[in-house]
């Protein structure tokens, strides 16, 4: 299977991509120093153009756009995660679950996701964002709770295909418990569904982090992509046409989304032998 | 769906085209019947009242973001429906353009009594409403009066009667009767409205918004003639206007929801005028062809504001404020450790100026500055030296402790959508760090900053308030009476002040109908304000503005010589505007007519690419058609 | 960009066949207790939304009264009047027996600033949502289902790549900064582009005759509907092209070509058929998400339509508004869905033959 995600040239540029991001942002605190990050004492003048000293400029308050950049890949990169690892994490157990038992927790349960289909997931989102603390915890909440119903329904398909299989009928013969059922036979098999569904889902995630910060409902001491952009807005860098400022934040969310979706594609089609064949 | 020849490819992404176009018509069609419930497009207003409008003649487009709540004058909280409620009906006094002091406009003369409780204006003569009727002294009456008796009607400017005994009105003359002394009668901010209109709302005036038959019935400089809720408001020039009809025939406001956008419109000249720009957009406008850049001092004041240890009208405490703050030599510490210059160089970019008195500067009547010997000038060593005097000693980690050793830790609060606070919040943190005062920043949305204040669940907190030309409104918030009346109730503030000297000094006042004197109390109060240290004025943010000197010739501000166009007590600006010389002769076509070559371009422009998009298109088709099926 | 934060619909999230599947196989009628299931299905949703609509927003923190009067002096006796008519000085429970009447009379309540009924803000402001989404979701779904169809009878071809890269990238888009980007480069112009098209709002006061007032719909209309379909029309170029993908490999595709028929005759008659189903079902369930997707565009745009109404309530909190325009959205997307669920086994022509 590896091997087969290798042949695949889009999602291997994607995973490059996404680890030389990562082992960036994860060394970040090397090279950018708590300073250069302040609001306070900022080390450039505000919203300058870009110089052989700042290479892309300053933001608002004087901080270079290369620093918060980078630094901004922490938050959205971990926010997009975490809020993955949720969503995923309810989907699968309402997915595995739903699937397994069946009749009426079957039911039950996918009327409660077709429900969370239904609910306006921004003006859900945004409700529950200024409900809670604000923080990057909120947002992994409000994107994981509103994030989870369609990885439900995958693995709950999932689950049920596996659940026909004739070995499943021997263990639950043997005596197997569900939760034995579940942990050994089923998990494993709707595993791989969920690493495609994750990766699918973090770009999902690391967008609706911009969105809601662009609206507020993120902390703005935090630097994130997001923030960056909500910033930028707040003090009108776009109308004085300051692209540096808008630039960087928006190219990095597309490109770190891409890269996710890219992956997750690839992955998908390494897991679907249908459409394996054809490509 | 079968899709036939793949050569027919630009067809398809024209027949997309068309497809949008053809979409567009009937969505013009369908805003028809949302127009005719309330508000009446131009076009049907026109065909309505022929005579009164046409769409010849000159307009002054104005870029807005705020919304519109109601535009009765009844109902109206916001700041825009209150602006343009100046704009249709003439209150019954007016501020003066150059520096704010009370002029006659609907009444052109007033007395009071010995004992101070009976105020007689005089109602200006051959006033005429829009529709013919005259104007008398008995609309004033009613328009009050239904304020006085309906709770409905006090929803927006109930404050202003609530002192009211009796109004009445015999010939051209208007009795108000006061219970007690008020010496804020030439301030009654008040739309005084057509009786013999509004007679006939008095039903329903909790809900009637006064936007259902245009051109609305006013008689102040413009008249209401039509209303798109977050589209457009239009106005036209009153013609009978007793002071004057004005220059600019037409006057729109055109809504929008983003800053940006609007000025980007300002730079196309698709409005005219936009305010509350920030220092990034003012900078990138200053200079430009065409357009005017304005810096005024503003009405506003941005302060820290310190929680004094909550409690209700009855003295209930409530809330967790820090005991700290009850120390009035730590209070002013903390404004001794807080380097306001830096915050107006760095937040505001430099335009703004440092705080003093609780009254802003431009009105320089009520303004009160502390004398050098007394002001809280930047001075950290003072900080230290009387925080120590006050019993609240450095550990070894560096940061200060309670009196009896407990830990202090003050909780900053800052809303997030104001973007100053964020910067202000970070600069306090560490001017308070370097004093040895730990803080923990919190910023939240609007709503949570609200509720949490309200809780009295704070230390400190930016707080912001705008003054009008007459400063009672604004001190009567710090009144004792202004508390909430039960533990977390909202009320008119969330300052909690409650300090007897102020409150006497605040009842002097109100009682005081000479102007010197009332101005010297007024500044007693702010010095108070000052010594007390709970609501410490960081600074005066400046009003940054831009117009079109293409459309605008000239126009007046308020006050002057340095003041602003929009938000002034009074209509001066739009009512004072002249044209440009330049776009006499053409007007607003000439703009229309270089957006509509830019317009060929850009059309040409998308053809070109489309087309040679396509070609590519097709001629990579076929290769690669070619290719697939070796 | 999609803020439904749904995954990127692809092979797995090609609309489920309904799970009466199996008895509609039977015949074209669709059983009636498939029918009741899902009416009943819907209704239960219905009822949680409006539950959930209430607390959803009576937990947002603000206080109404507060933030309507602020900045203004207000005696105590004038907010207790304000609290007393927004009906929020009664307890929580109370509050929730008058919504619930109110509800099921239809009433959807008075706005607390705009002194309107929420039906009628609803009723002014839903046509140019409608006018927006939908002339964006119709020319997107019709770009995103063609290119779709060529990029899978090309699988893997240049073009192939091309056009999935693209819609690809548009899809990982911030709609707020395409928006704002949009707005910087077409509508002030940037470079060597004219700014050719308005900053803002759908149409301009003072246009009168009926080709002017089109004209001037639609220059408004342009930009935040390029917006809007630049974000949506990858997943139906996504979806259709691999639905087809799917069915390019079927024995029927391969017997049509035995039987000498024309490529693109196969795939004309016989495989895009097949495969539009699923891909028009996206568009309905779209539709009804897409209402409520529109927030950031409407506002940006400053487009006069639910979104920024939605926008402009939530900063109150304007309670009455928040839960008239909750349940609309939610009704949008439930009455599509059940459209769909009752439509496709209608319509599904393997449903019917097998």
């Amino acid at each position: 299977m590896i091997a087969d995600f290798r042949r695949r040239r889009a999602g291997m540029v994607g995973l490059g991509f996404l680890v030389l991001t990562a082992l960036v942002a994860l060394a970040a605190p090397l090279f950018i120093s708590a300073n250069d990050l302040s609001a306070a004492f900022a080390p450039g003048l505000p919203r300058r153009a870009p110089s052989g000293h700042f290479l892309l400029g300053t933001d608002a308050y004087g901080r270079s756009m290369v620093d918060v950049t980078i630094w901004g890949a922490r938050i959205s990169l971990t926010v997009g995660v975490l809020a993955t690892l949720l969503a995923v994490g309810i989907g699968a157990l309402v997915g595995v679950v739903a699937g397994h038992f069946g009749g009426w927790t079957d039911t039950v349960l996918m009327r409660v996701t077709d429900w969370f289909l239904v609910l306006p997931v921004l003006v859900l989102a945004t409700a529950l964002a200024s409900v809670l603390t604000p923080g990057v915890g909120t947002v992994v909440v409000a994107i994981g709770v509103t994030a989870w119903p369609t990885t439900a329904r995958v693995v709950r398909a999932q689950t049920l295909s596996v659940e026909s299989r004739p070995y499943i009928e021997r263990a639950k013969a043997l005596g197997g418990g569900h939760w034995h059922v579940m942990r050994v036979h089923i998990l494993p098999n709707v595993m791989p569904l969920m690493l495609a569904q994750a990766t699918l889902t973090v770009s999902a995630a690391i967008l609706t982090e911009a969105t809601l910060a662009f609206l507020g409902l993120s902390d703005p001491t935090k630097v994130s992509w997001g923030t960056t952009l909500q910033l930028a807005r707040s003090v009108g860098a776009f109308s004085a046409g300051e692209w540096w400022i808008l630039m960087p934040p928006g190219v990095a969310i597309v490109l770190v989304a891409l890269a996710f979706t890219l992956v997750g594609r690839a992955l998908e089609q390494v897991l679907n032998p249908r459409l394996q064949e054809r490509m | 769906m079968p899709f036939p020849n793949p050569r027919r490819r630009a067809f398809a992404l024209a027949a997309a085209l068309a497809g949008a176009a053809v979409l567009s018509a009937p969505a013009a069609a369908a805003s028809g019947p949302a127009q005719a419930r309330g508000a009446h497009s131009q076009s049907a207003y026109s065909q309505a009242d022929p005579t009164a409008v046409s769409s010849s003649g000159k307009t002054l487009t104005v870029g807005v973001t705020s919304t519109i709540d109601s535009l009765s004058p009844f109902l109206a909280q916001r700041a825009l429906p209150t602006q343009i409620h100046r704009l249709m009906y003439d209150f019954l006094t007016n501020y003066d353009p150059t520096d704010d002091h009370p002029i006659g406009a609907l009444a052109t003369s007033w007395t009071t009594s010995a004992d101070k409780l009976t105020w007689t204006y005089t109602i200006r003569d051959g006033m005429k409403w829009s529709d013919g009727q005259p104007v008398t002294a008995a609309d004033a009456a009613w328009t009050y009066n239904l304020m006085m008796t309906n709770p409905d009607a006090a929803t927006a400017n109930g404050n202003f009667v609530a002192n009211f005994a009796k109004v009445t009105a015999t010939g051209n003359q208007l009795v108000i009767t006061l219970k007690q002394p008020q010496s804020t009668m030439l301030a009654l901010d008040v739309p005084i409205v057509p009786e013999h209109i509004w007679a006939g709302h008095v039903k329903d005036i909790g809900t009637f918004n006064n936007d259902t038959q245009f051109p609305v019935v006013g008689d102040g400089p413009f008249i209401l003639t039509g209303y798109q809720k977050d589209q457009y408001l239009t106005l036209d020039a009153n013609p009978n206007y007793w002071r004057g009809k004005p220059a600019f025939d037409h006057l729109v406001f055109k809504f929008y929801k983003d800053a940006d956008s609007e000025v980007e419109a300002l730079k196309k000249g698709e409005v005219d005028f936009v305010d509350g720009l920030t220092p990034a957009q003012y900078e990138s406008l200053k200079g430009q062809s065409n357009i005017v850049t304005n810096d005024a001092p503003g009405k506003r004041f941005y302060a820290l504001a310190v929680n004094p240890g909550a409690t209700t009208t009855t003295g209930q405490p409530f809330g967790d404020g820090s005991p700290a703050l009850q120390n009035q030599q730590f209070r002013q510490a903390l404004m001794y450790a807080i380097d306001t210059k830096t915050l107006v160089t760095k937040t505001l970019g430099g335009y703004g100026t440092t705080g003093s008195g609780y009254i802003p500067p431009v009105f320089s009547t009520y303004h009160w500055s502390p004398d050098p010997s007394s002001a809280y000038t930047y001075d950290p060593a003072k900080a230290n030296q009387m925080l120590d005097a006050a019993g609240f000693k450095k550990g070894s980690d560096g940061m200060r402790t309670m009196p009896d050793g407990k830990p202090l830790n003050l909780r900053l609060m800052g809303e997030t959508n104001r973007p100053d606070d964020t910067q202000d919040a970070t600069y306090v943190a560490e001017f308070l760090k370097a004093v040895g005062i730990a803080t923990t920043t919190t910023l939240v949305d609007q709503g949570k900053l609200g509720d949490t204040e309200v809780a009295g669940n704070f230390d400190l907190a930016f707080d912001s308030w705008t003054a009008n030309p007459d400063p009672d409104a604004v001190l009567s918030i710090q009144t004792c009476a202004t508390r909430p009346s039960a533990p977390g109730k909202s009320a008119a503030t969330d300052d909690f002040l409650c300090d007897k000297n102020f409150d006497a000094l605040y009842a002097k006042q109100i009682t005081e109908y000479d102007p010197a004197t009332r101005a010297s109390d007024v500044k007693q109060m702010e010095q108070v304000l000052y010594t007390d240290a709970y609501i410490n004025v960081l600074y005066y943010p400046d009003v940054l503005e831009a117009y079109r000197s293409d459309v605008i010739g000239s126009w007046d501000k308020q006050p002057q010589p340095k003041g602003v166009y929009w938000g002034q007590d009074g209509y001066w600006s739009f009512w004072s505007a002249k044209p440009a010389a330049a776009s006499a002769a053409s007007g607003s076509s000439s703009k229309s007519s270089s957006s509509s070559t830019g317009l060929i371009v850009g059309v040409v422009v998308v053809v070109v690419v489309v087309l040679g998009g396509g070609l590519v298109l097709m001629r990579r088709r076929r290769t690669a058609s070619a290719e697939e099926r070796e | 960009m999609s803020i439904t934060a749904s995954a990127l619909p692809d092979t797995a999230a090609v609309p489920p066949a309904p799970q009466g599947g199996a008895a509609a196989r039977r015949g074209p009628v669709i059983p009636l207790r498939y029918v009741v299931g899902r009416l009943v299905g819907a209704a239960v949703s219905m009822l949680a939304v409006v539950f959930t609509g209430f607390f959803l927003f009576r937990v947002v923190p603000g206080d109404p009264v507060r933030s309507l009067t602020r900045g203004r002096a207000m005696t105590n006796a004038q907010l207790a009047t304000l609290r007393h008519q927004f009906g929020i000085d009664k307890p929580l429970i109370s509050q929730f027996g008058d919504y619930t009447s109110r509800i099921v009379r239809g009433d959807l309540g008075t706005s607390y600033q705009y002194k309107t009924s929420v039906s009628s803000l609803i009723g002014s402001h839903v046509w140019a949502t409608v006018y927006l989404v939908g002339t964006a979701t119709l020319i997107s779904a019709f770009l995103g289902l063609r290119i779709g169809v060529r990029s899978a009878w090309r699988n893997g071809s240049r073009s192939d790549r091309a056009n999935t890269g693209i819609a690809l990238v548009l899809w990982s888009m911030p709609t707020f900064w395409l928006a704002l980007i949009m707005i910087m480069v077409f509508s002030v112009g940037f470079g060597p582009i004219p700014g050719m098209f308005p900053t803002g709002g759908m149409s301009s006061p003072n246009v009168h005759g009926l080709f002017p007032v089109i004209w001037d719909h639609f220059r408004h209309l342009v930009l935040p509907c390029l917006t809007l379909v630049a974000v949506l029309y990858a997943q139906y170029l996504l979806t259709m092209r691999a639905t087809l993908l799917e069915e390019v490999g079927s024995d029927y595709l391969t017997t049509a070509r035995a039987k000498g028929l024309r490529e693109d005759d196969v795939r004309r008659k016989h495989a895009v058929p097949n495969s539009m189903l699923p891909a028009v079902t996206l568009v309905f369930l779209n539709l009804g998400t897409a209402v409520s997707g529109s927030i950031l565009a409407e506002t940006i745009f400053s487009w006069p339509g639910l979104g920024s109404l939605f926008y402009e309530a939530l900063t109150v909190p304007d309670q009455p508004l928040l839960e008239g325009l909750f349940i609309f959205f939610s009704a949008a997307v439930i009455v599509m869905n059940l459209l769909a669920e009752l439509l496709y086994p209608i319509l599904d022509p393997r449903v019917r033959t097998s």
